[in-house]
């Protein structure tokens, strides 16, 4: 299976520094992206996101393991590699005097086929409404990322590394974002992206990689992260929430984070609903709704180490 | 190397190098004006006759002599003005290879792109060798030409040539802030360094120049300062090693730069 993965990384660690002053940046992250997917990378800020793109990039060099892109070694291979993949990075910088169309014939001329890329270029700066003319220092944030999503895809790479693509983009332009993405995913490409928003990887993502303190706490398709054990249930009873039955609640093992409000109990469920049932029984239960968590309740969840056993 | 770098290079820098060969240039023109008085020329040469050797050598000269022909004084005065302005251009030339980019973030998406490190690097720095050296023709051709139109019984020749000898030591200057700019990373940092090489060299070429003994002469031949030849081009005795040797060594240190850059982490 590794071997044909896209991305395919083995025991990958990175420490920056010296003796009492080194930070693990990653701690042995071993993790395949596969082809014609798009793999979401999730992390808070300082989990390792960037620094993993940053050595699949070959911009820094790992400290110990390996990765390799097409199967080609992320370091010697890294113009080949190059060649066929396109980058944006978090934090966009680009030459503060050129228009939006000198970087892109700049970046056209590196990889050749200037003709056919820049011709590219000008369809996906159409879609995503960018003006080309203007110079890179009267751009706004927004469309400076745009820019940079135009450079990554207008080669047409086999691989997008994402960087935080979304940051500044309105939510119409995220939109076009996404169906770009899913665009490119059809065609078999693969796409990389890091990203904190949990509604973007959910709405665009198969794979989701969850990193945390350099760490890879669990890669799992956005499906099956959905389908933890957990559960929000809200209960709803009539003349409000007997005191016993409160108490009952409140000293289940399964249940946890228990609020009561007027009428209204919520809680978080873990595991099976029958405790839950004989418990409220006691009550009058006008109405029960259960919510499925979050991706950002899955994600807290492994931040605060429940979600490994998830 | 597909030369894609240097053509871009040398299209958006080239104003840069245009301004500044303008600005040397005018400064020549000036010096060659005031050297078309001849009594200027002999009141300076008369005055210089009076000063200490030691600060003859901070004028770039061994002897007073040189100050009697008008090519002698005009490339005594002129050329090692020259020299010590065109090391600041070539400190600023030297940052815009890497060390600019690195900085602001740049970087990183050129280096993403299907170009090697050592080939970014050797474009870079050659695009900036042929900056700096537009840098010091333009330089040398306006005095040459100011010469030219009034006139002066001058050697032009001997002037062009002197104002020329400056380049490999430009040369060496854009090299070494390459290397300290990769050794360093952080521009803030390369900047002090080099300041200090520049300044260090330009100290021991005159402590050099006007003292003697094995300390002094090797301060002397470690300073590019000394080897910008202008007195031994006009003395007819100019000896091409001294110029050789920083061509030489400003290759051997953009190919260190080079294996450094191509090892380390970018941009941390």
């Amino acid at each position: 299976m590794a071997a044909s993965s896209v991305i395919d990384i083995k025991g990958l660690s990175k420490i920056y520094g010296r003796g009492g002053n080194s930070l693990v940046a990653l701690d042995k992250l071993t993790l395949q992206v596969q082809p014609g997917e798009i793999f979401g990378y999730l992390g808070p800020n300082g989990a390792g996101k960037t620094t993993t793109i940053r050595v699949l990039l070959d911009l820094i060099r790992p400290s110990s393991g390996s990765a390799t892109i097409f199967g080609m070694d992320a370091r010697q291979q890294s113009v080949e590699i190059h060649q066929r993949i396109g980058f944006l990075p978090g934090e966009l910088s680009l030459w503060q005097g050129r228009s939006g169309m000198q970087v892109i014939h700049y970046v056209a001329s590196v990889r050749g086929d200037i003709k056919r890329t820049v011709k590219q270029a000008e369809e996906l700066a159409a879609r995503l409404k960018l003006d080309t003319s203007k110079k890179v220092r009267d751009l706004s944030s927004g469309n400076k990322r745009k820019l940079g999503l135009v450079i990554a895809m207008m080669h047409s790479p086999d691989l997008l590394i994402l960087d935080e693509p979304t940051n500044g983009l309105d939510p119409l332009v995220q939109q076009t974002f996404h169906e770009l993405m899913h665009e490119f995913r059809d065609k078999g490409k693969t796409v990389f992206l890091s990203s904190h928003v949990l509604s973007e990887v959910q709405a665009i993502c198969d794979r989701v990689g969850i990193l945390r303190d350099g760490d890879l706490k669990a890669v799992q398709t956005v499906d099956a992260l959905t389908n933890v054990e957990f559960r929000w249930v809200h209960v709803q009873f009539r003349g409000g929430v007997p005191a016993d039955v409160a108490q009952g609640l409140r000293s289940l093992p399964a249940v946890s984070e228990f609020q009561a409000e007027g009428a209204n109990a919520r809680m978080r469920l873990q595991g099976d609903f029958d405790p839950l049932l004989r418990a409220i029984a006691a009550g009058y239960v006008e109405q029960l709704h259960v919510e499925e968590p979050t991706l950002e309740d899955i994600f807290l969840a492994y931040y605060s180490g429940e979600g490994e056993s998830a | 190397m597909s030369g894609i770098i240097i053509s871009n290079t040398l299209r958006t820098a080239w104003r840069q190098m245009f301004y500044w060969g303008l600005g040397l240039g005018l400064l020549g023109m000036y010096i060659v004006f005031i050297a078309s008085n001849s009594d200027i020329v002999q009141g300076y040469a008369d005055l210089f006759e009076s000063l200490p050797p030691a600060l003859l050598t901070a004028f770039g000269a061994s002897g007073a002599e040189l100050f009697r022909s008008t090519e002698g004084w005009v490339v005594t005065i002129l050329v090692s003005e020259l020299a010590l302005f065109l090391s600041v251009y070539a400190v600023m030339a030297g940052l815009a290879v890497t060390a600019n980019e690195e900085q602001s973030g740049i970087l990183d998406m050129v280096l993403s792109l299907p170009i090697s490190r050592r080939a970014f690097l050797l474009e870079k720095w050659l695009a900036y060798a042929l900056l700096a050296f537009g840098t010091v023709l333009i330089s040398g051709l306006l005095p040459v030409m100011t010469a030219v139109a009034l006139g002066i019984e001058a050697d032009i020749g001997i002037i062009f040539a002197s104002i020329l000898a400056v380049y490999p030591g430009a040369l060496i200057v854009i090299t070494v802030t390459v290397l300290l700019a990769t050794l360093f990373r952080r521009r803030i940092a390369a900047i002090g360094a080099v300041a200090a090489y520049v300044i260090g060299s330009y100290m021991f070429s005159i402590i050099g120049g006007s003292a003697s003994g094995p300390i002094a002469d090797l301060l002397e031949a470690i300073s590019y300062f000394s080897h910008v030849g202008g007195e031994a081009i006009v003395a007819g005795e100019y000896e091409p090693s001294g110029a050789l040797a920083l061509l030489v060594a400003a290759g051997l240190g953009f190919a260190l730069s080079a294996y450094l850059f191509d090892r380390r982490d970018i941009g941390i």
